[in-house]
C-alpha cells in the first residue's frame, strides 16, 4: 500500500500544485476582504468563475480574429488575463459599491453583508449561465486549448520508487503566473504606500480615517486586487482545465476560504501556503483515500476532505497556523 | 468580613502588561470605588471577574471559592454581575424582556413546560413579568416597559443595565463608569439609586468611576490603578491626599476640577 | 384615486364592513376558482385572504377559527370543484412543509442570529431516515427486522425523523458553535454538503442510501387502514404538522428560551454576563430549528415516494433562507408569508410565465431563448430578492414586533403583591 502511495506522489504533487496555486490566490481575495472588512465575500468565488468566463470570451474573440495563429501564443495569453483581471476588479469594485459599502453606512449587523454577498453570488453565477447559454446554448464552455503540450517528468529514472508524472505546459505557466501574483502583491501590500495605508485600515479603521486615509478608497483599492486576482486565476483554471461552467466558483470558493482560514485569515502569506497545502492534502486524498480505506471511500469523498479540515481547523485552532488570536474586545 | 478576595491577579496580552499583580479585599455590603486614569486596567480587572478574560496569573476567590476557569455564565450564577462601559443592552428586546433576561438564571421554568402549558409554569412566568415590572419602577423605567431597549435614551439606557443586573439578584454589583455620560440630576438619581441597592437589596457594589465626586462621596472604599499596577487603596479622605494619586492624575486635570 | 382611497378607508374603519368584505373576497375567489378554466391566480388569491385576515381588526381566536376553517375547508372544498384539484393541494403541501422548515430556520436565524447555510442537510436527514425503513433499502444493510416497514409506523417516523434531525443539529452544533458568528455560516454551509455528499456516496461499502440511484418505491403512510397516496391527503398532514410548528415557535419565542436566543442575537456577551449558557442554548436553537425540518423530510419523502440527494443542494438551503429574509427575520407571519410566496412563485408564477413565453413565441413566431425561461432564472431571481431585501428592506415584508405586555395589568397585579405581602407580614 505505501509503495503505490509513494509511487504515485510526483503525480500527486504535481496535481496538488496546480489546484494549490489556484486556491492560494483565490484564497487572497477572501483574506484581504476579511482582514480589511470582517466579512466573507461569497461572492468572490464567482468573481473567480466570471473572470475565467471573461477569459474565454476574450480567447474566443481572438480566435476568431486570427490573433491565436498570428501571435505566440503567451502574448494572446497575456493579453487575456490582463484583459480579465481587470474586468473582474472593476466587477470587485462595483460590488462593494452597490452591495457592501451601503451597509457599513447604516451599520448594518454582519449577518446581513453575508446575506447580500450570497445574493450576489446567486446573481453573477445566473448572469453568466444566462450569457452563456444564450450565446453558446450551453452554459457549460470548453475553453480553446492553448499550452497543451504533454511533458513528462521522468522521476523513474532519478528515483526508481516513483512512477513518471506527466503535465501539461500550461502548469508552468500556472505555476509561474501565481508566483509572480504572489511576490508582486506581497510587494505591493508590504512596501508601497497603499500596501500601507491598507494594513493600516485592516488593523483600526477608524484610526486609520483619523489619520487622514481614505478609507473607502483603500477598501475599493482592496476590493479591486482581489477580485482581479480572483479574475486572473480563473482564467489560469480555463487554460489548465479546458471545460468551465458557472458553478466552478461555488466549492472553490469555500475550498480557498478554508485555504485562508488554514493560514490564519487576514493574513496573505498565510493564505498562499494555506492554499498550495490544501491543494496537495486535497489532491493527495483523492489519489490515495480509496487505496487507504481499501476501496470503502474513494475520490468522491475529497471535498468532504477538504471540508473537514475546515471544521477542524475552526475548532482546534480558529486563528489558523500563522494567524494571531483575537481579542474581542468589551 | 470579605466577600471578594483578588490575590496578585496579571492580565498579559501578548507582550502588554493590562493589569499587573493587583491585590484587593472587598468587603460585604460595602461600596468600593477602582479609579484610575484611561487605560489604568480597570475595565480588564472587571473582565477577569466576570470570566470574560482568563487571568495570566493570581486567583480570584468569591467567600473563599476560586472563580477563575469558570465560564461567565456560571460567575454570573455564582452572583456577580456587572454593567458595561460601552452600554451593551438587549437593543431589540423590550424593556421589560431586557430584565427579564436578567431573571434568566433565577427562573426555573424549562421550555418543555412552557410548551405543555403547564400550570405552575405559566405562574412563574406571570410573576417574573410583575418582579420585572417593579424593578422597572425602581429604576424608574416603568413607563417604557414596551419600548425597545435600542430606543430609549442615554441616560435611561444606563438604568437599564442597572435593573437588568438587579434583576439577577446578585451578591456583587459591578457597575462600569454608570455615570457616563450622565447630567448632574441624573447622576443624583443615580448616587441615590447606588445608595438604595445597598441597603435595601443588600448587595455589595464595586465600581469604576471617572467622577471624582460622585466617587468621593459614595465609596467606602478606593483603591486606584495607573498602568495596571495598584498605586493607591484607603478611604475617599486618604485617596484625597494621596500623593502618587495626584501625580498619576495630573496633566489629565481631573484632580483640578474637584 | 385619493377620494377613492379615502372611501376605502371609511369602509374599512368599521368592524362589520371589513367581515363583509372579507367574506366577499373568500367568495368571490373561491368562485373564481370554481368557474375560470385556468384559475391558478383565484386559487392564489384565495390562499391570499390568510394575509388579510392578519391585518383584519379582529380578535386573535376569531381570527385563528377563521383562518384554520379557510385551509382546512374552504380552500381544499372549492378547489375539489377545478380541473387541477391535485395540482393545488400539492402547492399547498409545498407551502406547509416550507412554512414549518423556514419557521425552523427562523429559531436560528431570526431568533438565535446564527447563520445557516446547510439547513437543507436537517431535512434530508429526515427524508432518508422514513425513506430508507419504508423501503427495501433497510434489507440491503440491516441485520434484523423485517422491510419495507408498514405504512402505519409513517407517524412514528415523523417524531423519529425529528428526533434523528434534532440529534444531527446538536452534532453539528457541539463542535461548530464555538466559532465565531461569521465562520459559523461557512462551515454549515460544508456541513451541508457534506451530508449531500455523503448521501450520495453510501452505496459502498455498505449500501445504506443506494447512492445517487436514490431510494424508490418508499411506502405511503397508512392511516387507520387507508393507504395516502394523493397531494389532497398529504395537504391534511403538512397542515397538521405546520399548526403544531406554529404552536411551539409562538410559545417559545416568548419563553425563557426564547429570550435567551434573542439576548444571544443581540448581544452574546451581555447574555453570558446574564449567566446565560452560550453554547446551550444556541445548540437548542440549532436542534429544534433542525427538528422542524426533520419532520417535513419525513411527509416529503412519503409524498415523493423517492429521494435522492439532488433534492437537498446547498440551493435549497439559501431558499429556505430567502422565505426568512423576504418575510423578516424573526417574525412568524412573516417568514409564513415569506416561505407562501417563494413556493408560489417557484411552483406557480415562474411555470406559468415560462409557459406563457414559450407560447408566445409559438404563436407569434418570436423566438424566445430557452436559457431566458424565468424558470431557470431562479438564481437570479432570488439573488436579486436576496440583495433587495438586505439592504433596503433588512426587516422584511411583515417586520417583527415584540409582544407587547398589559402594563396597565402589571400595575394592578403588583399593586395587589405588594398589598399581599404586607397584610401577610403583619398577620405574621
Amino acid at each position: 500500500m505505501l509503495a503505490h502511495i509513494i509511487q504515485n506522489l510526483p503525480q500527486v504533487l504535481i496535481d496538488g500544485l496546480t489546484l494549490g496555486v489556484v486556491y492560494a490566490v483565490v484564497a487572497i481575495g477572501y483574506t484581504m476582504v476579511y482582514g480589511i472588512l470582517e466579512l466573507i465575500n461569497f461572492a468572490h468565488g464567482d468573481v473567480f468563475m466570471t473572470g475565467s468566463f471573461i477569459g474565454a470570451t476574450v480567447l474566443f474573440l481572438f480566435m476568431g480574429m486570427g490573433f491565436l495563429t498570428a501571435l505566440p501564443a503567451l502574448i494572446v495569453f497575456l493579453i487575456v488575463i490582463i484583459i480579465a483581471g481587470i474586468a473582474t476588479g472593476l466587477l470587485g469594485v462595483g460590488i462593494e459599491r452597490v452591495a457592501y459599502r451601503p451597509l457599513r453606512r447604516k451599520n448594518a449587523p454582519k449577518l446581513i453583508a453575508l446575506i447580500t454577498s450570497i445574493g450576489i453570488s446567486f446573481v453573477l453565477e445566473d448572469s453568466v449561465r444566462f450569457i452563456a447559454e444564450l450565446k453558446t446554448g450551453n452554459y457549460i464552455v470548453t475553453a480553446p486549448s492553448i499550452f497543451n503540450h504533454r511533458f513528462t517528468l521522468s522521476a523513474h529514472d532519478w528515483f526508481p520508487f516513483f512512477n513518471n508524472a506527466t503535465f501539461q505546459g500550461s502548469f508552468i505557466l500556472v505555476l509561474a503566473v501565481t508566483v509572480v501574483m504572489l511576490v508582486s502583491l506581497d510587494l505591493f501590500v508590504n512596501k508601497t504606500k497603499w500596501g500601507m495605508a491598507m494594513r493600516a485600515v485592516a488593523q483600526d479603521r477608524d484610526t486609520a480615517s483619523l489619520m487622514t486615509i481614505n478609507v473607502n478608497r483603500v477598501i475599493s483599492v482592496t476590493f479591486f486586487i482581489g477580485s482581479a486576482l480572483g479574475g486572473a486565476t480563473g482564467v489560469l483554471f480555463m487554460i489548465q482545465y479546458g471545460t468551465i461552467d458557472p458553478y466552478i466558483g461555488f466549492i472553490l470558493g469555500i475550498k480557498a476560504f478554508t485555504a485562508a482560514v488554514l493560514g490564519g485569515i487576514g493574513n496573505i502569506r498565510g493564505a498562499m501556503f494555506g492554499g498550495v497545502m490544501l491543494g496537495l492534502l486535497e489532491m493527495f486524498a483523492a489519489a490515495n483515500l480509496s487505496i487507504i480505506t481499501h476501496g470503502a471511500m474513494g475520490a468522491e469523498y475529497k471535498d468532504v476532505f477538504a471540508f473537514i479540515i475546515l471544521i477542524l481547523v475552526l475548532i482546534f485552532k480558529p486563528e489558523g497556523l500563522f494567524g494571531k488570536a483575537v481579542v474581542e474586545k468589551v | 468580613m470579605n466577600i471578594l478576595e483578588v490575590n496578585h491577579l496579571t492580565k498579559k496580552f501578548g507582550g502588554l502588561t493590562a493589569t499587573s499583580d493587583i491585590t484587593m479585599n472587598i468587603e460585604k455590603n460595602s461600596i468600593t470605588a477602582v479609579i484610575g486614569p484611561n487605560g489604568a486596567g480597570k475595565t480588564t480587572f472587571f473582565n477577569m471577574i466576570t470570566a470574560v478574560y482568563k487571568p495570566t496569573s493570581g486567583d480570584i476567590l468569591l467567600n473563599g471559592k476560586s472563580l477563575v476557569g469558570l465560564k461567565p455564565h456560571q460567575v454570573s450564577q455564582f452572583g456577580i454581575t456587572r454593567t458595561f462601559q460601552n452600554i451593551r443592552l438587549f437593543n431589540d428586546m423590550t424593556v421589560l424582556e431586557n430584565v427579564l433576561v436578567g431573571m434568566h438564571q433565577n427562573l426555573k421554568s424549562h421550555w418543555v413546560g412552557t410548551l405543555l402549558q403547564l400550570p405552575h409554569i405559566r405562574r412563574i412566568e406571570e410573576n417574573a413579568k410583575i418582579e420585572a415590572y417593579d424593578i422597572l419602577k425602581y429604576v424608574g423605567l416603568d413607563k417604557y416597559t414596551n419600548e425597545n431597549a435600542g430606543n430609549l435614551a442615554y441616560g435611561a439606557q444606563r438604568r437599564l443595565e442597572i435593573g437588568r443586573a438587579i434583576a439577577a439578584k446578585p451578591k456583587i454589583l459591578l457597575l462600569d463608569e454608570p455615570a457616563a455620560g450622565m447630567n448632574p440630576k441624573e447622576t443624583d438619581r443615580l448616587t441615590q439609586l447606588i445608595y438604595d441597592l445597598r441597603t435595601k437589596l443588600d448587595v455589595t457594589i464595586i465600581l469604576i468611576e471617572h467622577d471624582m465626586k460622585l466617587v468621593m462621596k459614595i465609596s467606602d472604599f478606593i483603591y486606584v490603578l495607573d498602568h495596571g499596577e495598584l498605586i493607591a487603596s484607603g478611604k475617599p479622605e486618604e485617596i484625597r491626599s494621596n500623593k502618587r494619586v495626584i501625580e498619576a492624575y495630573l496633566g489629565k486635570g481631573a484632580v483640578a476640577n474637584d | 384615486m385619493t377620494s377613492l382611497g379615502a372611501l376605502f378607508n371609511k369602509i374599512a374603519e368599521s368592524k362589520r364592513n371589513q367581515i363583509i368584505l372579507f367574506i366577499a373576497y373568500v367568495l368571490v375567489t373561491g368562485l373564481g376558482l370554481i368557474l375560470l378554466p385556468d384559475s391558478t391566480v383565484a386559487f392564489l388569491l384565495l390562499l391570499f385572504s390568510i394575509l388579510i385576515l392578519y391585518y383584519i381588526d379582529f380578535n386573535l381566536k376569531a381570527k385563528w377559527i377563521t383562518g384554520l376553517v379557510i385551509l382546512a375547508v374552504i380552500v381544499p372544498f372549492i378547489s375539489s370543484f377545478s380541473g387541477s384539484y391535485q395540482t393545488y393541494m400539492e402547492v399547498g403541501t409545498l407551502v406547509g412543509i416550507y412554512c414549518a422548515m423556514a419557521l425552523g430556520l427562523n429559531i436560528v436565524v431570526g431568533f438565535a442570529g446564527l447563520l445557516d447555510l446547510g439547513f437543507i442537510a436537517f431535512f434530508a436527514v429526515g427524508a432518508y431516515s422514513y425513506a430508507i425503513f419504508a423501503s427495501g433499502q433497510a434489507a440491503k444493510f440491516m441485520p434484523f427486522g423485517h422491510y419495507p416497514l408498514p405504512g402505519g409506523t409513517f407517524w412514528i417516523f415523523i417524531l423519529i425523523g425529528a428526533f434523528v434531525a434534532a440529534l444531527f443539529g446538536i452534532i453539528l452544533g457541539v463542535p461548530v458553535l464555538r466559532v465565531r458568528g461569521d465562520y459559523l455560516a461557512i462551515v454549515t454551509l460544508g456541513f451541508g454538503e457534506i451530508i449531500r455528499i455523503l448521501l450520495n456516496n453510501m452505496d459502498h461499502p455498505i449500501n445504506i442510501t443506494n447512492g445517487s440511484m436514490g431510494i424508490a418505491s418508499i411506502t405511503p403512510p397508512n392511516f387507520f387502514g387507508i393507504s395516502i397516496g394523493s397531494s389532497s391527503q398529504f395537504y391534511y398532514i403538512a397542515l397538521c404538522i405546520f399548526l403544531v410548528v406554529i404552536y411551539i415557535v409562538r410559545k417559545l419565542e416568548n419563553s425563557k428560551l426564547g429570550r435567551a436566543w434573542k439576548a444571544v442575537r443581540d448581544n452574546e456577551i451581555a447574555a453570558q454576563a446574564m449567566g446565560i449558557p452560550l453554547v446551550k442554548t444556541k445548540l437548542a436553537a440549532f436542534a429544534i430549528g433542525a427538528s422542524f425540518s426533520g419532520m417535513m423530510g419525513v411527509v416529503f419523502a412519503a409524498k415523493q415516494m423517492f429521494v435522492d440527494a439532488t433534492s437537498f443542494t446547498y440551493l435549497e438551503s439559501t431558499i429556505v433562507l430567502v422565505m426568512v429574509i423576504l418575510g423578516g427575520m424573526g417574525s412568524v407571519p412573516g417568514v409564513i408569508l415569506g416561505a407562501a410566496v417563494v413556493i408560489i412563485l417557484r411552483t406557480q408564477v415562474l411555470t406559468n410565465i415560462s409557459n406563457w413565453l414559450s407560447s408566445l413565441s409559438a404563436t407569434y413566431g418570436i423566438p424566445i431563448p430557452p436559457a431566458l425561461s424565468p424558470e431557470k432564472m431562479q438564481l437570479l431571481i432570488f439573488g436579486l430578492l436576496l440583495i433587495i431585501f438586505a439592504l433596503y428592506r433588512t426587516q422584511g415584508l411583515i417586520p417583527h414586533k415584540n409582544r407587547k405586555v398589559d402594563v396597565a395589568r402589571l400595575e394592578r397585579e403588583s399593586a395587589e403583591l405588594a398589598h399581599k405581602a404586607s397584610s401577610g407580614g403583619a398577620d405574621s
